[in-house]
């Protein structure tokens, strides 16, 4: 009664026509002076003149899309929009995809065919978390890459952190990451970890943590497909599936 | 009881909430506790230098009623009596009170911080209770936990593997969203609501949408009625699904576990067939919704929906007859009805410890004013309760999804919300998948938010947990939390 659900090939998946992913833009068709998305978008990812999305601290929600009267801001259904710098996420086109660079040749050696991570929730709504453990169920079956979450800081080789990071979870978010033996890595999961999205002026937030460290691998979404999470590491590391 | 009367998602006017003195205060409303009323709020409605206004809400099933009354305290005259001792079903709000605006309740039985673990109330820091005795210890686990889930900390008594008590500290998820919400543009507004908490997207973005309707005095089309009820079903079915995947998982029962993971990936696949979010971000919006489903889409959502109702049907056989399943849910993290009833639990946890409550037919909001689910209670109170209140949960929201799209009425999907009316306040109820959520908003002279009080339903449950765990085996507790599956980031905000 299982059925065939795995997804086999994660890089061809179908997902529904609506699923908002990679942003097409078209500031060709922009009238002049016109702001609509600029002023409806939340948390203010969309910048005028030149037309640019921060899929960093998009929320993909339709508000932008749906306002723009000529049509200039589609979301198209592309889940590869991980990549390894924050500038990759600045989108301005119609560039299709985002494959991020490759990872260093020692972190390649190292984790290429075995990566444990250590999920950190710091003010993550349960969105990020819930597709995160999708990773692992049958239907995407992460495990199968070597690719893995682990109970323990000691047991990874690097952090997941989702949620804009809270104050409270400050120093547990440190803690954490320094019981990860070294070389070791970190994920930002969602618009939240990576920039705060739409908590980014609470003042219950604390980022510091994130101002200390490298981040390896940022995973835009709100919250990201459970198959831009796995794609994106497996393109970091140069993985062939 | 002396308060202001109104119905679920029924503007008001401010001024004609009774602000009375804190004696009247505190008898109306141990009158209104006394006739079987639930208290859904307890917060801050203004402060100024000298005074502040607290707004006490209760809510009667039996009649469908919500009552509110209000006092004032000020720096000088900060205290009330308690009535945790006689309700412990207040004990919650009473803490919160105190910690957001050192309204101190006289005689309260334990006064403990609720998101901020370093208040200081009453003028003492909290110590966090502990038992003494030669052969006791104590287990703290968290704020991270081993699985991928949301921070909290648990501090267990014990003796040996036994749990005499279990306390737990939550607030690392507190994010602000009631301050942010304040002074947020209306696109903000709704992207925060929906971030409450990510696993009931539909469930709180619906509360807050019917509240701006409520106020702006719109009316919105039977077809937008009738497709969020459907929205709604469908989250509870995912996550009902995802809840009993969970314990099977933490039962040791994989096949379980993984079945009700697939069937869960049709369920939110199909929501973002309708919407574009698996989790139904975007679709509710005040005034109606932002998706008109295709009929394309609204096909393959009924092909799907019927592979996950008659699979489930399979795997529920299964699971609930497999003898080393049921010894395990069997008896384990009972909740007594008085006990449960006394602390005010909400959602599936109460009605699988016997009690009748259900926002939908209590207190009917959208579609469900006309179409009606029936309200199923179970009796046995323990986590067998709870996985299967789930389960029968997931079968009358099928069937009503079904009976929905059969005729789904047409109509537009957007209407013109007005301008939302000053000095008017609401009280929106919807039943999310873990039970009652409760948006009380109240607006300034300019229609503006003055205050928007949340209220997840885990804010009563969290202390239903504590309770499953009394005598109960420590190693037991990831199951009893699974059966509860609350919300850290609702509780939190």
């Amino acid at each position: 009664m299982q059925g065939d659900p795995i997804v086999r090939d994660v890089h061809h998946a179908a997902l529904p026509p609506l699923f908002r992913g990679m942003p097409e833009l078209h500031p060709e068709k922009c009238p002049d002076g016109c702001k609509e998305c600029a002023n409806i978008c939340p948390t203010s990812a969309i910048q005028i003149h030149p037309l640019q999305i921060d899929i960093g601290l998009c929320v993909f929600c339709p508000a932008c899309e749906q306002s723009c009267p000529e049509k200039a801001i589609h979301f198209t259904n592309e889940y590869h929009i991980s990549c390894s710098s924050r500038n990759q996420l600045i989108v301005a086109g119609t560039q299709g995809r985002i494959t991020p660079e490759f990872a260093a040749k020692k972190i390649r050696d190292y984790f290429g065919r075995s990566l444990k991570l250590r999920q950190i929730s710091a003010g993550g709504c349960n969105g990020c978390e819930l597709e995160l453990n999708a990773t692992s169920n049958v239907n995407f079956d992460m495990g199968r890459f070597g690719i893995e979450f682990v109970a323990s800081p000691r047991h990874a080789d690097g952090v997941v952190i989702t949620g804009p990071l809270t104050k409270a979870m400050a120093q547990a978010t440190e803690l954490c990451f320094d019981a990860v033996p070294a070389p070791k890595i970190i994920i930002l999961v969602g618009a939240c970890a990576i920039s705060g999205g739409i908590f980014k002026n609470s003042p219950e937030i604390d980022r510091t943590f994130l101002t200390l460290h490298i981040i390896d691998l940022y995973i835009p979404g709100c919250p990201p497909h459970p198959l831009t999470f796995i794609t994106g590491i497996l393109d970091w590391l140069g993985r062939k599936v | 009881m002396t308060s202001l009367s109104v119905q679920n998602q029924q503007p008001f006017s401010i001024d004609n909430i009774p602000i009375l003195s804190v004696k009247e205060f505190e008898d109306s409303l141990r009158e209104g506790l006394q006739t079987q009323a639930r208290m859904i709020g307890l917060f801050g409605l203004e402060t100024t230098e000298s005074t502040t206004t607290v707004i006490a809400v209760l809510s009667h099933s039996a009649t469908s009623a919500i009552h509110l009354l209000g006092t004032t305290f000020s720096p000088a005259n900060n205290q009330y009596h308690s009535f945790a001792d006689v309700y412990p079903q207040t004990n919650y709000f009473e803490c919160e009170l105190a910690e957001s605006h050192q309204i101190i309740p006289e005689g309260h039985p334990w006064l403990r911080p609720v998101r901020k673990q370093t208040v200081i109330l009453d003028h003492q820091p909290y110590a966090l209770y502990k038992m003494k005795g030669e052969e006791i210890h104590e287990v703290a686990v968290g704020p991270i936990h081993a699985g991928v889930i949301e921070p909290g900390h648990f501090r267990f008594q014990c003796h040996g593997e036994l749990v005499y008590h279990l306390e737990i500290i939550l607030g690392y998820q507190h994010r602000g969203i009631e301050k942010l919400l304040h002074n947020a543009t209306p696109s903000q507004q709704h992207i925060l609501c929906e971030s409450i908490t990510g696993d009931t997207v539909i469930g709180h973005s619906m509360a807050y949408a019917l509240a701006v309707e409520a106020l702006s005095n719109a009316s919105v089309s039977l077809r937008i009625q009738v497709l969020r009820a459907l929205a709604e079903e469908l989250e509870r079915v995912a996550m009902h699904l995802t809840g009993l995947g969970g314990i099977a998982n933490d039962v040791g029962y994989a096949i379980g576990s993984a079945s009700y993971g697939r069937l869960r990936t049709l369920v939110i696949n199909s929501t973002a067939l309708i919407c574009g979010s698996r989790f139904g971000r975007g679709f509710i919006v005040p005034g109606g919704l932002q998706f008109d489903p295709i009929d394309d889409a609204i096909e393959v959502l009924k092909r799907n929906l019927h592979v996950v109702q008659h699979d489930v049907q399979v795997i529920n056989e299964v699971m609930f007859g497999s003898t080393s399943v049921l010894g395990r849910l069997d008896h384990t993290g009972t909740v007594e009805k008085e006990w449960a009833q006394s602390i005010g639990m909400v959602g599936p946890a109460a009605r699988a410890s016997g009690i009748d409550l259900d926002t939908r037919s209590q207190f009917p909001y959208g579609a469900y004013k006309y179409i009606h689910l029936p309200l199923i209670t179970l009796s046995s109170c323990d986590v067998f309760a709870r996985a299967r209140m789930r389960s029968l949960e997931v079968d009358e929201s099928l069937r009503f999804i079904f009976d929905q799209l059969e005729n789904l009425p047409s109509g537009s999907i957007q209407s013109e919300i007005n301008a939302i009316r000053p000095n008017s306040g609401v009280v929106s109820l919807t039943e999310g998948w873990r039970g009652e959520i409760a948006h009380c908003a109240f607006t300034d002279s300019k229609g503006t938010w003055k205050r928007y009080k949340i209220k997840d339903p885990s804010f009563h449950n969290w202390y239903g947990l504590s309770l499953a765990l009394r005598n109960e085996a420590i190693s037991d507790f990831p199951l009893c939390n699974k059966s509860f599956d609350l919300s850290y980031s609702g509780h939190d905000l």
